[in-house]
């Protein structure tokens, strides 16, 4: 039977009389890696302080390992945090950080020395075990923080924004090193946070909130290549997915979409279109190219912005601003006037009323 | 628009090297009269405390030296003796209680919110009415008769009590009038302890297992270190040198149960007016209380293991 490892039924959280979760589904399967992002303020945290036991729930039901713990103290649900703060004990060592847990659980001393050995040679702390959290790095303390949690040998792992305190590098660094410690310990992981590309790269599974609701949850290209509605469209992917409103028109047997400024795109065979139907089209900047046709459409540059592997340009068709990636070298300047083409099959389109994908 | 910066080479004029100098000297500057006067009332009193120590002086505040011959008899007397006994346990004491309760408070109000700001205000007010306004205030509740305490009593069937006319009860009642005074400043300083630490260490520790007792003790107390030794420094410091309260409470009575070293030192000084033994007494709890705010700096303030940067070997 191939039961999921951590479940929400219908879970809702108030602080107050503002309603922050608005009845969560979700089943996490054992050893996957899932990775919940979405705007800030969107619930990300607390739905993860309440699995860990630090916030109450108003109702529904959390369950680990095929456990009801809505009852359950923090330290009893088998999970281990990673705060975005590390939260490290400053007054005590990292040896002492490490064993703190343990100490409490009042776990036999010689078990103590072999854990923290363990995890220290796992995380390469080795050699800081008597240092205090003031003197380490920021990588380093972020280790620390991981250690702590590897010790207590959790069920679960929940990581709060884990890396976000740390510079590009690093981050790009220990982003590597926690997918590899997960691949090593297949311990089930829920892993918060803002970066999309942390998101993309890590995770098996996706989950996109957006306003205590979740808004979409598969694979990260999954996800990528077909968002289910207008939010997804846009909060995924960097620089953002074109959607420009407008509506459906026949031309000689043919579909268009007219902008309201009047120039009109291509549309893909798609019997669900009625003439005149308003519609939001969505095409992403890396589908968008440069043509020399001449029926292309006629833009005039207002953006280039070299980023060294690709270059990000704006352009103006008519009044309507479209952003565009290529991979390669541009030797247009702003004020240029180009052509451009749409790659027909890659479109997402939505219904404007409903935000669904169409 | 012309440029403010020279563009012709990057080292500096003579005359922007002086510009820069004087920028760097304003904030000293600023500092120097406050620091002067301060040294100088300071050390001035201080200073001449010692040199009227080993002088005796008669009524027309003629002085002659006696080296340690004030010394001597002080710490030859007994009523000294036991006013520095009294002034040892009254102080021990203030500090337990006065520490305690400040403690209680500050976590009471770290967990209640909604008083915070109100309590911030009000803690001052204490020190706006003085010690003597507290003191007559705490005679009030405890006069036997028609006192707060006593009718209190009285309504609910219980024995009443000559609170300031028995020796034992007018010291816990002057170290409960102290206690009063100190406590809401001391309050102030932990609770703004309490509020520098990371609410999420404590889901760490809530995590890792920690009992609201062990959380306290091993995570609170560390982590406001700091701030408790400056809340030490200053209730040893009020208790040492408490005067007006007493003064104005019991005046060093009942048969002198509540006469500690400063009660003595105003009586030795402006009542028998030899202020050579006066000063020495100042002597005496100058160096109690400098000896004691130096073991609080060192062993709470500088001792504060997260301030260590350097590993160690
Ligand atoms: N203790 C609290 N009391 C009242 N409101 C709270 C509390 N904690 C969180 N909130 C509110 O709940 C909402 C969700 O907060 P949460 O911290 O879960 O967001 P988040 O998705 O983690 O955001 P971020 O990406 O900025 O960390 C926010 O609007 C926040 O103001
Ligand atoms: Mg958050």
């Amino acid at each position: 039977m191939a039961t999921s490892y951590v479940e929400y039924r219908e879970l809702t959280k108030r602080f107050g009389s503002t309603q922050i979760l608005h009845g969560i589904n979700l089943q996490i399967e054992e050893s996957e890696f899932v990775v919940l992002v979405g705007p800030s303020g969107c619930g990300k945290s607390t739905l993860l302080r309440m699995t860990a036991g630090l916030e109450t729930i108003n109702s529904g039901e959390i369950s680990i390992a095929d456990r009801v713990v809505n009852r359950v103290r923090a330290k009893d649900r088998g999970i281990a945090m990673v705060f975005q703060s590390y939260a490290l004990y400053p007054h005590m060592t990292v040896a002492d950080n490490l064993s703190f847990g343990l100490k409490m659980n009042k776990t036999p001393l010689e078990r103590i020395t072999k854990s923290i050995a363990s995890a220290a040679s796992i995380l390469k702390l080795s050699q800081l075990l008597k240092r205090l959290p003031a003197q380490l790095s920021g990588g380093q303390r972020q280790r620390v923080a991981m250690g702590r949690a590897l010790v207590r040998e959790p069920e679960v792992f929940l990581f709060d924004e884990p890396l976000s305190n740390l510079d590009a590098k690093l981050r790009v660094g220990m982003r590597a090193e926690i997918k590899a410690l997960h691949q090593r310990l297949k311990t089930t992981t829920i892993y918060v946070t803002h970066d999309q590309i942390e998101a993309m790269t890590m995770a098996d599974r996706v989950v996109v909130m957006n306003d205590g609701r979740i808004e979409q949850v598969g694979a990260p290209l999954e996800i990528y290549d077909r968002p289910e509605n207008l939010f997804v469209a846009d909060f995924l992917g960097s620089p953002a997915m074109n959607l420009l409103s407008g509506k459906v028109v026949h031309n000689d047997g043919r579909m268009d979409f007219e902008l309201e400024n009047g120039i009109q795109l291509p549309l893909p065979d798609n019997s669900a279109l009625r003439s005149d139907q308003q519609i939001i089209y969505g095409i992403r900047p890396e589908h968008v190219a440069f043509t020399d046709d001449d029926n292309g459409l006629p833009v005039n540059l207002t953006l280039v912005e070299p980023a060294g592997w690709e270059t990000h340009l704006h352009a103006d068709l008519s009044g309507i601003s479209l952003r565009l990636l290529s991979v390669e070298r541009v030797g247009a300047r702003p004020g240029d006037s180009a052509r451009l083409a749409v790659d027909t099959s890659k479109l997402h389109l939505f219904d404007p009323t409903t935000g669904r994908r169409i | 628009m012309p440029s403010l910066t020279k563009t012709s080479n990057n080292s500096t004029t003579a005359r922007e090297r002086i510009a820069d100098l004087a920028l760097a000297t304003v904030p000293y500057l600023m500092v120097i009269p406050g620091l002067i006067f301060v040294v100088g009332v300071l050390g001035y009193a201080v200073f001449g405390g010692f040199v009227l120590s080993v002088h005796a002086t008669d009524m027309f505040l003629n002085k002659t030296f006696v080296g340690l011959q004030n010394y001597i008899s002080v710490f030859n007397d007994p009523r000294f003796q036991a006013s520095l006994l009294r002034t040892i346990v009254f102080v021990v004491l203030s500090i337990t209680l006065g520490i305690v309760m400040s403690m209680v408070f500050a976590l009471t109000l770290y967990h209640v919110g909604f008083a915070r700001r109100f309590f911030r205000g009000m803690s001052l007010v204490p020190y706006f009415v003085s010690g003597i306004a507290a003191a007559v205030m705490f005679r009030f509740v405890f006069t036997t008769s028609g006192g707060f305490v006593n009718y209190v009593l009285q309504q609910i069937g219980l024995p009443t009590a000559a609170w300031l006319g028995d020796p034992y009860l007018a010291f816990m009642v002057a170290v409960l009038a102290n206690c009063w005074f100190m406590v809401p400043f001391a309050t102030l300083i932990l609770l703004g302890g309490l509020q520098t630490v990371d609410r999420d260490i404590y889901d760490a520790a809530t995590i890792d297992g920690a009992s609201g007792i062990q959380m306290f003790f091993q995570i609170t107390i560390p982590m406001i270190k700091p701030m408790l030794g400056v809340s030490l420094i200053w209730v040893s410091y009020i208790s040492f040198s408490t005067f007006d309260i007493i003064f104005a409470l019991t005046a060093g009575g009942p048969q002198r149960a509540t006469e500690v070293v400063s009660m003595y030192m105003y009586r030795i000084a402006f009542l028998q007016l030899d202020f050579g033994q006066g000063a020495v007494l100042m002597v005496v709890l100058l160096s109690f209380n400098t000896v004691m705010s130096l073991f609080y700096l060192y062993y709470f303030v500088l001792a504060d293991r997260r301030l260590e940067k350097e590993a160690s070997p």
